[in-house]
């Protein structure tokens, strides 16, 4: 049976590797959505999330309520997500230049691909920000509701309620943008 | 059960390229790897700290005892008043000693100091 959260952040208090890495496995991606609904940049959203589970492990005696690990965990990748934003262009031309895709699919492909993952930023980028996390829990992470409203901090009627408004806002940006995703 | 409402992000999807989505794991891994370290290195210093402190405390407790001891010495110096009491009892038996011809002996100095300490 998985450990809880609350199991592995005990472990991590008391300097156990492997429930470190079991807790990163578990929210790396889920932070990742988070990071990139505050930054709307790929590049940004792995460095903030890198960096707030440095400040998780770093500050894992602060976690008051271990076994709500996942909420406190993703505020602290917002607030690393914001601090990041705020740094000045001259960094972030940096993280664009790791932006780079791996060597694999075409030049062309590749081009498509980039053009639609643009697009998509681009229309997230005219939602609220608590929209974008939840769509992107939802819809990318495949995160339920109740999970969601548990992590968030929010009543599980509001991520209904902000699932369902930022689809349609979102459906409506990239159809008149020619796209139907 | 697939949810017909659900967008498709999956362009949005790490996993998309592969690659890449392995570096930002392994250099996480390894940046989570190094706090936890750098954090147990801390908790050993803090260790190390609080197997000192109970010697510190004893030494501390010590010190204490000895400066308390030292004051309660201190403390019991004579007042002005006393000393000045003390003189004139020692000018007493110098005079009265010195008038019969005589040294006041050890005995008697002792008895007179004594004197102030039975008050």
């Amino acid at each position: 049976m998985d450990e809880t959260d609350a199991e592995l952040v005990h472990a991590v208090r008391r300097g156990d590797r492997r429930a470190a890495n079991h807790l990163m496995e578990r929210y790396l991606r889920a932070a990742r959505a988070v990071a990139l609904a505050v930054t709307g940049s790929e590049a940004d959203a792995e460095d903030a999330c890198q960096d707030a589970f440095v400040t998780a492990i770093e500050r894992i005696d602060d976690c008051r309520d271990p076994a709500r690990f996942g909420k406190w965990l993703l505020q602290i990748v917002r607030n690393r997500s914001r601090n990041l934003i705020r740094v000045p262009a001259v960094r972030r031309a940096v993280a664009l230049d790791e932006t780079a895709p791996s060597a694999g699919a075409s030049p062309l492909v590749e081009l498509e691909r980039g053009e639609i993952r643009e697009r998509l930023l681009a229309a997230l980028a005219e939602i609220p920000e608590q929209h974008r996390e939840v769509v992107l829990l939802h819809d990318l992470e495949g995160w339920k509701h109740r999970e969601i409203a548990d992590r968030l901090g929010l009543p599980e009627g509001t991520v209904r309620s902000h699932l369902h408004h930022a689809r349609r806002k979102l459906r409506q940006l990239l159809g008149e943008r020619g796209m139907t995703p | 059960m697939m949810d017909p409402e659900r967008m498709d992000l999956s362009p949005l999807d790490p996993a998309r390229d592969p690659e890449r989505w392995s570096r930002v794991i392994a250099v996480t891994l390894m940046r989570v790897e190094a706090a936890l370290l750098s954090r147990t290195s801390a908790d050993g210093v803090l260790d190390l700290v609080g197997a000192w402190s109970r010697p510190i405390l004893a030494a501390a407790a010590i010190l204490a005892l000895v400066l308390g001891t030292a004051d309660a010495i201190i403390g019991s110096r004579p007042s002005p008043l006393d000393r000045a009491s003390e003189a004139r009892r020692m000018a007493v038996l110098s005079d009265h000693s010195l008038g019969r011809g005589q040294r006041p002996t050890g005995g008697q100095l002792l008895v007179a100091l004594r004197s102030r300490s039975a008050r």
